[in-house]
């Protein structure tokens, strides 16, 4: 843009909003109806000030994400499954075609006559609306695929298993993309309407509440806080896509600003993929709140954030110490991308560890204060291990403890925060239920040392792996792993968990995969599968727990 | 050894659709030595596709035999090199060349070296982790090429490779490719529309006739090897065997257009 156009550009909103302004000043608007910029923003300061902005545009959010991942994931498999397979397509589509056109709107009353007015029937409608438009979408895009792609693949001797994986899914996927936009969209558009109708919160109850009450000046604010939320989808939806569909990103990576390439640099070297660890435990425990009794969605909300931040904290600050301690070389796996890459300097990210450290405290203080002391406890001891993980002189993944440390406060130790978080009380039930997650999060650990067995003996890292031997390491992931899903099943049979959680058993293929390649190799490059796998372990496993937990609410007893 | 052998007998080849039937190909008869860079050119739409395709496996044949024979059980027998490159858009490059292999099972480790090799081969070491949509269509070509070179069949199937690329790429892929022929002695099965291009890299040319197709003549090229693309083209025994094959052509050429006429059904 040449500075005239950005000078215009800058220009128009301002003189609109100045004539606003002016206009009402004049008494030409009335102030009741159109009340002026500077009263808004001293509303929307006022709203955001009380926590109250936060807490309604944080549960609209969560709904958000909720109905439209349990809305969009099986969509996307039946999706897919339609565009590959004629006989799905053929008994899927006509249904889909018929449902599809109704405003899922309409669909609210139903859904409530059949969940309740609760959080079920909120999440429920926008699962159902995303689910119709996104399955169809995926399905069209899966069989635009080039057919051409198919027989190339084909001349090289791919078949079905193999034409799956390198031509229909990564082939279908910007059109897969484009409907993960289109539901998100359709998502958003959904929860204010849906509140406005039967919720006591959201942004959507703000916006009618305000209506009201004739608070023209909050219904203002609360919009521009509606326009925020479509920001921040936008700007998540866009690194996904840079994620999934780099060959179409690279295009308008090349158009990036340098604040974006900043925000980008960031949000690499606090290695967002490894949040799962994080979030699984706060999932795990607040699903067994609600088994419980009830879930207060704020509250949940401010746990994950906090758990993230200080995972985020420990992964920047564990980044910066092994950097100084020179274990991780340019060239080594997996590792602080960003410090060895000179993307950022070792101060900058340790001051960034810092404030993600920060961010949780304040968010830990918050919690405190709402629900009990147990949470600064935990909150201390989870900075401090976090923070001494790499760091000083009895740095405890230095020592052979990494494992021990993170399987207690990234198993129990979270699981029980975020339980005690809802319900102000810690039962021993709780600390039990968090093994198996416990165990298999020290198995994402495990994985990397022993992968980096060799590496890490040259420059003397003394992890479990190293002190046991190849052999000894082999056999301590095995003991991990079977551990968890010998910890599930006794956790039914003793009765402390709901039969449903046995869901967890389904991903033993995952586990037993997982070991076969332990089992057979021992050079880094070809161990490095095991660590996304124990990954994938973990989230599964966790997920699909919580599924048992929510499940065991509606299933009848045994 | 490494090359392998063609040999078709009398194949036949028909397309049903609800419109009625078409045959492809019909009587066709055509035998490739090991290690021989063979070439055919044919008026469009006479098959000369539809004939790769049967000996890639991707297309059943009505009657008659395609067979091709390769004596090392560890190597595929047919690779392929596709009209507009065939590169997958979803893949970096070296993902590319890589990708004949990752098909045979090499794990990303040993399939390292041999891509590094390749990309080099053609130049685009830098390109490595670059995607095709960044690439020019020369630069596909290439990445199509190595894919199916570091791919290792006994027999290369190319389907006018360069047929998309402007006058000099083409020449300089040309080039690239009697290189890379020349030192290994692979067997090569190449399909063009240009007399020329057949000439410039053929031991031999097979002339096919308009739909459905069949070999109608054999011509032996005799000039030494190593070639120089572009010095060929002055050598007086370059523009003789031209227009003889010009001359068997020619009428087929027509007989072709006129088919498509009635097709359109002017």
């Amino acid at each position: 843009m040449i500075p005239r156009d950005r000078a215009l550009s800058l220009l128009s909103p301002i003189a609109l909003l100045l004539a606003w302004e002016g206009a009402v000043a004049l008494g030409w608007l009335n102030r009741i109806f159109y009340p002026p910029p500077s009263e808004v923003l001293v509303t929307l300061a006022d709203l955001a000030a009380s926590g109250q902005l936060a807490r309604d545009v944080g549960i609209s959010l969560l709904r958000v994400i909720a109905g439209f991942l349990l809305g969009a994931v099986p969509a996307i498999a039946i999706g897919i499954l339609m565009g590959i397979a004629a006989p799905v397509r053929a008994a899927v589509r006509p249904l889909a075609a018929a449902i599809y056109p109704i405003p899922k709107i309409a669909l609210l009353p139903l859904i409530i006559v059949s969940l309740g007015i609760g959080e079920a029937s909120k999440i429920a409608t926008i699962a159902v609306s995303v689910f119709f438009l996104v399955v169809l979408n995926v399905a069209a895009s899966v069989m635009q695929v080039d057919p051409r792609a198919f027989e190339v693949a084909r001349s090289f001797g791919a078949r079905a298993r193999e034409l799956f994986w390198t031509v229909a899914l990564p082939g279908s996927m910007p059109g897969i993309m484009a409907s993960i936009k289109l539901g998100v969209g359709y998502a958003l558009t959904l929860i204010v309407g849906i509140e406005f109708v039967g919720a006591n919160d959201g942004i959507g109850r703000l916006i009618w509440q305000s209506y009201e009450v004739y608070a023209i000046d909050r219904m203002v604010a609360a919009l521009i806080a509606v326009a925020l939320i479509g920001w921040l989808a936008t700007v998540a939806l866009d690194e996904a896509e840079y994620v999934l569909v780099p060959w179409q990103a690279t295009s308008v990576r090349i158009r990036e600003t340098r604040m974006q390439h900043y925000a980008r640099t960031w949000w690499r070297a606090m290695r967002p993929w490894s949040y799962t660890a994080a979030i699984v435990p706060v999932l795990l425990g607040s699903g067994i709140a609600a088994a419980a009794g009830t879930v207060d969605l704020w509250l949940l909300l401010l746990t994950l954030i906090g758990s993230v931040a200080i995972q985020g904290g420990t992964n920047l600050v564990n980044d910066y110490y092994d950097y100084q301690k020179g274990t991780d070389q340019p060239g080594s796996i997996g590792t602080g991308d960003a410090l060895l890459q000179g993307a950022l300097t070792p101060r900058q990210v340790l001051i960034g560890g810092i404030a993600a450290f920060g961010v949780g405290a304040s968010i830990g203080l918050y919690l405190v204060s709402v629900s009990g002391p147990l949470i600064l406890w935990i909150g201390i001891i989870s900075v401090a291990v976090g923070f001494f993980y790499t760091a000083g002189p009895f740095a405890l993944a230095y020592h052979g403890l990494g494992e021990l440390a993170v399987f207690i406060f990234m198993g129990p130790m979270i699981v029980v925060g975020a339980y005690y978080v809802q319900r102000r009380d810690a039962p021993l039930g709780v600390i039990l239920a968090a093994l198996p997650v416990g165990l298999l999060v020290a198995a994402i650990l495990h994985a990397n040392n022993l992968r980096d067995l060799d590496g890490d003996r040259r420059s003397g890292k003394r992890t479990l792996a190293t002190i046991l031997g190849r052999e000894g390491a082999r056999i301590e992931l095995y003991a991990l792993l079977i551990g968890a899903y010998v910890a599930l099943v006794a956790l039914v049979a003793a009765g402390v968990a709901p039969w449903p959680t046995l869901l967890g058993l389904l991903t033993l293929p995952v586990a037993v995969r997982l070991m076969r390649i332990a089992a057979a190799e021992s050079e880094p490059g070809r161990l490095q599968p095991i660590v996304p796998l124990a990954a994938q372990l973990h989230l599964q496993t966790g997920v699909l727990m919580v599924a048992g937990w929510l499940l065991a609410l509606v299933l009848p007893r045994t | 050894m490494r090359a392998g052998t063609i040999s078709v007998t009398d194949l036949q080849v028909t397309f049903r659709s609800r419109q009625g039937s078409v045959a492809a190909l019909a009587q066709l008869t055509l035998h490739v030595r090991a290690g021989e860079l063979a070439c055919i050119v044919g008026p469009s739409g006479c098959g000369k596709t539809t004939l790769l395709r049967v000996l890639a496996g991707l297309q059943t044949a009505d009657a008659g035999q395609a067979h091709v024979q390769a004596t090392d059980p560890a190597r595929p027998t047919t690779g392929m090199v596709f009209q507009n490159g065939g590169v997958f858009p979803w893949y970096t490059v070296a993902e590319n060349v890589g990708y004949g292999l990752q098909m045979r099972g090499f794990t990303p480790a040993q399939r390292a070296p041999l891509v590094r090799r390749w990309l080099a081969e053609i130049g685009l070491e830098r390109f490595a982790t670059a995607y095709p949509a960044q690439l020019s269509g020369g630069m596909l070509q290439r990445v199509g090429l190595a894919r199916a070179f570091a791919y290792d069949p006994a027999v290369l199937l190319m389907d006018e490779p360069f047929a998309a690329l402007d006058a000099q790429n083409r020449l300089l892929l040309q080039q690239t490719l009697l290189r890379q022929w020349e030192g290994d002695g692979r067997t090569v099965l190449f399909v063009t529309h240009g007399i020329d291009e057949a000439l410039t890299l053929g031991d031999r040319v097979y002339v096919m006739s308009a739909r459905p197709g069949r070999i109608i003549a054999t011509v032996d090229v005799p000039f030494e090897r190593p070639r120089d693309a572009a010095a060929l083209r002055s050598d007086p025994r370059f523009g003789a065997l031209y227009g003889e094959i010009w001359s068997v052509l020619r009428d087929e050429v027509a007989r072709a257009r006129t088919a498509e006429l009635a097709e359109a059904g002017v």
